[in-house]
């Protein structure tokens, strides 16, 4: 039952506060977002650890019922959903966008968003029925556009944001309704929405070519949402204009339901379908690395370097998952989960500086960050070591595996294009390595103000924050935001250094879901 | 003697009888204004408790009057489906009826027995054709929800009312003499006056099979012009902008039920045929769609905006008919109600806004700027309104409509159909976000110079009736989203 109360208690505190909180202050309203949030956690956590069940009819006519459950595969990504959502509200405290506009009623909108995306999210990740999964998909769409459109970067022309806006939901939209036609095929010539059910018959039944067209309209969908070149033209701009609150959300929980969705729906339910869209995966997974790293390379402002980072990390995810293989699937899972704690963590350091800086260009010289402030400086060389895959941080494993998986993939996939694959990973790798280095030369040591030979240039754009000096560092991050930070790099730290546990959590399930296709086929 | 049940015949004969008394009473008590609305609500009220039965029958059973001796044909028939549809077109005219109420002008009462009387007929027709079973009462309830609402759309005499109402009228003519053309055909492939499968079975073993399809095929097209298809959709925006606000909703809403009602006594008349789809049927779905979509993109005017957004809604009404079953015709009607619930929803919270300008403003993109945070209600109705005729949560309820629509399509594996309508489902979103938007957007500054944005009046004025209205749309849509069985329920 509890299972149903975590999206539930968020449903009830939104319907509850979008009508009552007009005379409300922000802070207020803060406050019962983080408690909603931490509530949700704490439930989360029970969840995972008593792992309820619940089933009940929903739509008898369809055949969809209320079927939540959590599992292996899920429960990295319900506990990182409940974890940032607290985060997110945690530091948007006292910095709620829009604030100056229309008053209170904004922060609740802001907040409310917010808990609806997590909802969106939670709910994606604890069904277990196709249909269910569709409708909990498009939840977070609305919530999102109204974050990007409506609380967005208001440094840019109201045009740009509601471009950004609009891009973001025709994408997911045409991407999700070409999920449901998948989801749609799956269900009739199968018979039933029930996943597990799904996924219990492999695809038994179902011709090829069936299969073939369910795995192609489901991964062409889920590929917009998480997103695989080249339809990832979406993701740059909604990141820029973002609040830092929708670009964690967006790349720590959206991102992942693509990725979680082919796992859920495609890999275990049409086996033979997705061996014969897999080699297609791989290839463009192979070249959103190389093309989100040298975008990364020239790219000018600091929010869409880091947007363009995620393409490239989600590109290691697709090669994981075409591999074939538990290993591969695994992979993809802890690269998932990596990737949403590094790109939170760069997303909040990243944001704060936007926000301290007025804008995000590297091409204008300030002052060196260690100098300007040390604390943001180093939470951003952290990020992007993670990202860049240095051994001993979480960015590590996800990525090395997913290489490994490729080089030895499973016996139907094509070996030479996998391990060609794997070589333009490695690649890649090497282009996240230059440009993370290049975004620290630029930033952290102040690469570009050294360039223009200015002394302090910092200067013109912190004339609107208090003064600053060195070495108190005024402007540094403090209190909540340091806080949020500290976390989030401890996190990453962690993962590094102890990915066993995330792995073995994972392990069990994620064999059920490859190996079980090849145990069934050499026992049928 | 054929048999007579008055009632399975209620939902029928009570808005009809309705529609008499009104007129009687305003001869004896001319302009009694609550009267007449208070005959016209328990007429209305009778009616939906008329249905109830056939509602509560279960599935595969029906209710059937007007039969010809010693077990002939029925004239009447009421399955499940058709009660449903009765039922939906009942409660739309209500819904009507209090948004017509507090708009009525107050100079000229004396039109009001005459707005009534021609609703009440107008649905007594919408209601008499999901059930008729042959040919003549077909044809002429057909035409009796179709030329009222041309003689209302009329009624206010200004010039852009009587251009709607003109090709209002033209359409309606075509469209009569297309399904005319459509019936002799079917009387000449089966030699029968009936709409029934045992009809259509009948004809497939004749040479007249061809004559058979022909007449599908007229009465697709004749249909087509009520339900504003593309390419027979032309005189949807005039007459909705031209119109008063509740006979645009009348024209969205009861015609919509009637004309979807008559076409499927003819759909599940042939389903018994096998599976032959029809390439027409796509076709028409998917132009209607794609060109709905584009043009209401552009509109500045709600109102167009609507009548645009209903030739869209349209196609995705017809788009399950591919598959020519009764599948189709459930997921078809499913469709329709998801629609016309979120339609009126919306069309209310536009005639509170309309009448809290005062004047044509409301009837602008414009005026609807910061409504959601202006009025919360109101503009929350509205954008779960739309947001259900996008299909995006939360409202559930039209994205349910957007499974239910496309599953026969997927069933039927029309793959190109399929995309199109994918692709329809972005564009969709685009009209009704961006309306959407506008709601969203800071209400303008009460100090901005000039009135170039006319803020919106209080709703505090909001008329009781319209309230009502609202609220009952506003609950039916929530309680449809959380639960949609009921509404899926009442399709079996």
């Amino acid at each position: 039952m509890l299972a149903l109360l975590v999206p539930g208690v968020a449903a009830v505190w939104l319907l509850g506060v979008a009508r009552t909180v007009r005379a409300e202050t922000p802070a207020a309203t803060q406050t019962v977002a983080l408690l909603a949030s931490v509530v949700t956690l704490v439930l989360a956590v029970v969840t995972v650890w008593t792992r309820p069940v619940v089933d009940a009819p929903w739509l008898p006519t369809l055949g969809v019922r209320w079927h939540f459950a959590v599992d292996g595969i899920s429960l990295p990504l319900v506990l990182l959903t409940a974890a940032l959502t607290v985060v997110v509200v945690l530091h948007a405290r006292g910095r709620e966008p829009g604030r100056g506009i229309a008053g209170s009623t904004s922060a609740s909108t802001f907040y409310a968003c917010i808990l609806l995306v997590e909802l969106g999210a939670l709910a994606t990740f604890l069904t277990r029925d196709a249909v269910v999964f569709f409708i909990a998909f498009e939840i977070v769409l609305v919530p999102m556009w109204v974050l990007i459109g409506r609380f967005g970067d208001e440094h840019v022309r109201d045009t740009v944001r509601r471009d950004a806006a609009s891009r973001f939901v025709f994408f997911t939209v045409l991407g999700s309704t070409l999920m449901l036609l998948g989801i749609l095929v799956l269900i009739t010539s199968a018979g039933t929405a029930d996943l597990d059910a799904l996924a219990a018959a492999r695809g038994a039944g179902l011709s090829r070519g069936t299969q073939v067209m369910a795995a192609a309209l489901l991964v062409t969908g889920l590929g917009i949402k998480i997103p695989l070149w080249p339809v990832h033209t979406w993701l740059p701009p909604a990141h820029t204009v973002a609040p830092t609150a929708g670009s964690v959300l967006l790349a720590a929980v959206l991102l992942k339901m693509g990725t979680y969705g082919i796992v859920r729906l495609v890999v275990p339910t049409v086996p033979v379908g997705f061996a014969g869209v897999s080699p297609y995966l791989a290839a463009v997974g192979a070249v959103g690395i190389i093309w989100g790293g040298l975008a990364c390379l020239v790219e000018r402002d600091l929010k869409r370097l880091v947007a363009y980072s995620s393409v490239a990390h989600m590109g290691f995810v697709a090669i994981g998952l075409a591999s074939g293989t538990t290993t591969g699937l695994q992979a993809a899972l802890f690269a998932n989960v990596a990737h949403g704690l590094v790109s939170a963590l760069l997303f909040l350091v990243v944001g704060g500086l936007k926000e301290r800086w007025g804008g995000a260009d590297l091409t204008i010289a300030r002052r060196a960050l260690r100098d300007a402030s040390p604390r943001m400086g180093w939470a951003l060389v952290v990020g992007f070591a993670a990202a860049l895959g240095l051994p001993g941080l979480v960015g590590f494993w996800g990525e090395f595996l997913a290489v490994y998986a490729a080089w030895s993939p499973a016996p139907d996939r094509p070996l030479a294009l996998l391990r060609t694959c794997a070589v333009v990973a490695v690649v890649g790798m090497a282009i996240a390595a230059a440009y993370a280095l290049r975004v620290l030369r630029l930033v952290w040591a102040g690469g570009a103000a050294d360039a223009a030979g200015a002394a302090d240039a910092g200067g013109g754009d912190a004339a609107s924050t208090p003064p600053r000096w060195w070495p108190t560092a005024p402007g540094d991050a403090s209190g909540r935001e340091w806080a949020v930070v500290l976390v989030l790099v401890v996190a990453v730290v962690l993962g590094g250094v102890l990915p066993r546990p995330l792995l073995l959590v994972t392990s069990s399930d994620a064999a059920r879901l490859t190996t079980g296709s090849t145990t069934g086929e050499a026992t049928p | 003697m054929t048999t007579f049940d008055a009632a399975t015949l209620l939902p029928v004969l009570a808005p009809a009888i309705g529609a008499l008394l009104v007129l009687v009473v305003d001869i004896i008590v001319p302009r009694a204004f609550g009267v007449h609305y208070a005959i016209a609500f328990i007429s209305l009220v009778v009616g939906v408790f008329g249905t109830t039965d056939a509602l509560s029958a279960g599935p595969g059973d029906v209710r059937q009057t007007l039969c010809l001796p010693a077990g002939g044909t029925c004239f009447y028939t009421v399955s499940g489906l058709t009660a449903a549809l009765q039922l939906a077109a009942l409660v739309a005219t209500g819904i009507t009826l209090l948004l017509a109420w507090p708009l009525e002008p107050r100079g000229d009462r004396d039109r009001t027995a005459v707005t009534l009387s021609l609703l009440l007929a107008a649905t007594s027709g919408a209601v008499g054709v999901a059930a008729a079973r042959d040919l003549g009462s077909w044809l002429v309830t057909l035409e009796l929800a179709t030329l009222p609402v041309v003689a209302l759309a009329a009624l206010t005499g200004t010039r852009r009312a009587l251009a709607g109402a003109i090709q209002l009228l033209t359409t309606s003519i075509v469209s009569f003499a297309v399904l005319t053309l459509a019936a002799a055909c079917w009387y000449a492939a089966t030699g029968s006056p009936s709409l029934t499968s045992a009809a259509a079975l009948a004809a497939t073993s004749t040479p007249q099979r061809g004559l058979l399809a022909l007449s599908v095929v007229l009465v697709l097209a004749g249909i087509g012009f009520k339900l504003s298809l593309v390419p027979f959709h032309a005189w949807t925006p005039t007459a909705y902008a031209g119109a008063p606000l509740p006979i645009a909703a009348f024209l969205a809403g009861v015609s919509k039920v009637a004309a979807l009602g008559a076409l499927l006594v003819v759909i599940t008349a042939v389903a018994s045929l096998g599976k032959a789809a029809l390439i027409g049927t796509a076709v028409l779905a998917v132009a209607s769609m794609t060109l709905g979509n584009l043009v209401a993109l552009r509109q500045d005017d709600v109102v167009r905006l609507l009548a645009w957004s209903t030739v869209a809604q349209a196609g995705w009404v017809v788009l399950p008919l591919i598959s020519v079953s009764s599948l189709g015709a459930r997921s078809s009607a499913a469709y329709l109600l998801t629609y016309l619930v979120a339609t009126l929803v919306v069309f209310t919270a536009v005639a509170v806004t309309i009448r809290g300008s005062r004047g044509r403003s409301g009837r602008r993109l414009t005026a609807y700027r910061g409504l959601v945070r202006s009025h919360p209600f109101v503009g929350g109705a509205l954008a779960l309104g739309l947001l259900s005729l996008a299909g995006l949560p939360p409202g559930v309820l039209g994205l349910i409509g957007k499974v239910v629509a496309l599953r026969p399509v997927v069933i039927e594996g029309w793959w190109v159909i399929a995309v199109i309508a994918a692709v329809n489902a972005v564009l969709g979103a685009a009209v009704y976000l961006r309306w959407l938007r506008v709601m969203l957007e800071p209400a303008p500054a009460p100090a901005a110079p000039a009135a170039a944005v006319a803020p919106v009046a209080p709703v505090v004025t909001a008329h009781l009736s319209h309230r009502v209205a609202l609220s009952i749309g506003v609950l039916v849509l929530i309680t449809l989203s959380v639960q949609p069985q009921i509404l899926l329920g009442l399709l079996t």
